[in-house]
């Protein structure tokens, strides 16, 4: 199971009976084998209150339940995608930037003034990523979709890690983050570096960066 | 597993000796070479030569043996020209991939959008169905992707726009799977409208003996101006300018309320 990078915009996936993918609906290219895709309302996992919590934090994408027997490739609107191992730990990603995850994880919503308040619901609007953010939690394989390519850049306890909010694109592992600001009076009379903001990464985990500043 | 390039590498720097023939110079160009012989190219894709390349729209009277022999689709006449003369002609398209294709006595279908050129001992006709075109006979071809291309065999059911082309004829046809629409919920859902549709109750269907070429992304490539097929019986497609091939969905059931509620998020 799990995904295979074919090229670097294109992942292929191995359905078998019993076991399921979600997928952005729409985002299917071509499919071997008896596969069914169903249409999700619920927008993902979890039952209804999730939904109503998914709609609310606007965490909703349209997603559909593949199911069968077969292989399928996914890819979605020439984006690069980058395939992300989880064994255990959480991913932090916007939900817009799923392009199809294991059924095996666990899909959840979580607001982003919980880590750090104020300055957390701050950050979110700095970085896109609005109030609330969607976790991914389990043993599982995560497409996820970016703007031009994807690096991924290791967060260690010694080494923080700083990146433009623009060029975020996810992050696991216990991982804190917080926006910097390097603000002075040269960004108040319209003269400033255009890098007054960055989120700092520290922890042990990884940061994933796309190698632009265009959002999705 | 990150690679970062290779920093402070020197740019490459070509000319005229050091291009390559008839080859990629990177993914995302190619250079044809012309030594007095002629390519038919899509307008607009020539980004540079070298030499002495002359190229005249087709309808040129000069052009109108080789037109007569390689070119069968009066509806692209004008989208194409003819280069001639000798020299390098380097050819590109918005950043796409680009590859080149060597037919050898056989047959090639592909969107009318992806193709950038093809040698005249190829000969270019209109497939039956709508936006597509055929390549018949033997030599080389240019065509862009978003992303590389992929090939597939069949059976294989393909995304209306994901699919570039086929090769060796493995019948292309709809398939339509409407399977979430069966049971109460489903009937529901018919009903209603509510919980939406998948996006991918359509597809092309591919069986048979040949191959099916992909490309990574949804992405269309706009869609060149090609005309419509001229309104007659038996001709699908008749009529509508560009076709009916990509975007247009599946045949609406009864209580969908369409895009609409797609754009709900429903």
């Amino acid at each position: 199971m799990g995904f295979r990078e074919i090229n670097s915009k294109m992942v292929e996936a191995t359905v078998a009976p019993g076991q399921r993918l979600f997928s952005q609906r729409g985002a299917m290219l071509a499919y071997k084998g008896e596969v069914s895709f169903t249409p999700n309302l619920r927008g993902g996992q979890g039952g209804v209150m999730s939904m109503i919590g998914r709609r609310v934090a606007n965490e909703d994408t349209p997603l559909m339940t593949v199911e069968g027997s077969g292989t399928v490739l996914f890819g979605h609107g020439g984006h690069h995608v980058q395939v992300i191992h989880l064994s255990g730990d959480i991913l932090y990603v916007e939900a817009d930037r799923l392009l199809a995850f294991e059924g095996t994880l666990e899909q959840g919503t979580v607001f982003l003034g919980s880590q750090g308040g104020v300055m957390g619901m701050v950050r979110g609007q700095v970085s896109g990523q609005g109030l609330f953010t969607t976790t991914l939690k389990g043993h599982g394989a995560v497409a996820v979709m970016a703007h031009g390519g994807v690096i991924e850049v290791p967060v260690t306890p010694q080494r923080p890690v700083h990146v433009d909010p623009q060029a975020y694109v996810a992050h696991h592992g216990d991982v804190r983050n917080k926006l910097s600001t390097a603000l002075g009076w040269r960004d108040m009379v319209g003269r400033g570096s255009g890098e007054a903001f960055q989120l700092e990464l520290s922890g042990s985990g990884a940061v994933y960066v796309q190698a632009s500043e265009e959002k999705l | 597993m990150s690679t970062y390039g290779t920093p402070g590498a020197a740019p490459r720097v070509l000319d005229p000796v050091t291009l390559p023939s008839d080859d990629n110079v990177d993914a995302y160009t190619f250079c044809v070479e012309l030594k007095g012989s002629q390519w038919f190219m899509q307008k607009g894709k020539m980004i540079a030569y070298y030499g002495s390349i002359e190229f005249n729209g087709i309808g040129h009277g000069r052009l109108d043996r080789l037109v007569r022999k390689a070119f069968h689709s009066p509806l692209h006449a004008s989208d194409w020209v003819v280069a001639e003369g000798s020299g390098k002609m380097l050819l590109a398209d918005r950043a796409f991939d680009v590859n080149s294709y060597d037919l050898d006595d056989g047959n090639l279908t592909i969107r009318s959008g992806n193709l950038l050129a093809f040698q005249p001992s190829l000969s270019l006709k209109q497939s039956i169905v709508p936006g597509f075109l055929t390549l018949i006979g033997t030599g080389k071809f240019v065509a862009a992707s978003n992303g590389p291309v992929v090939f597939m065999e069949p059976p294989i059911r393909v995304d209306p726009q994901a699919l570039v082309g086929w090769a060796d004829c493995p019948s292309p046809c709809h398939h339509y799977d409407h399977g979430y629409l069966t049971g109460v919920l489903g009937g529901l859902r018919a009903m209603t409208g509510l919980g939406g549709v998948s996006g991918e109750e359509h597809q092309f269907e591919f069986v048979g003996a040949g191959t099916v070429l992909l490309q990574s992304s949804e992405a269309l490539m706009t869609e060149q101006a090609t005309g419509a097929p001229p309104q007659q019986p038996g001709v699908p497609g008749g009529g509508s300018p560009g076709g009916a091939g990509p975007g247009a969905g599946g045949p609406r059931l009864p209580g969908q309320l369409g895009d609409l509620q797609r754009r709900f998020g429903l």
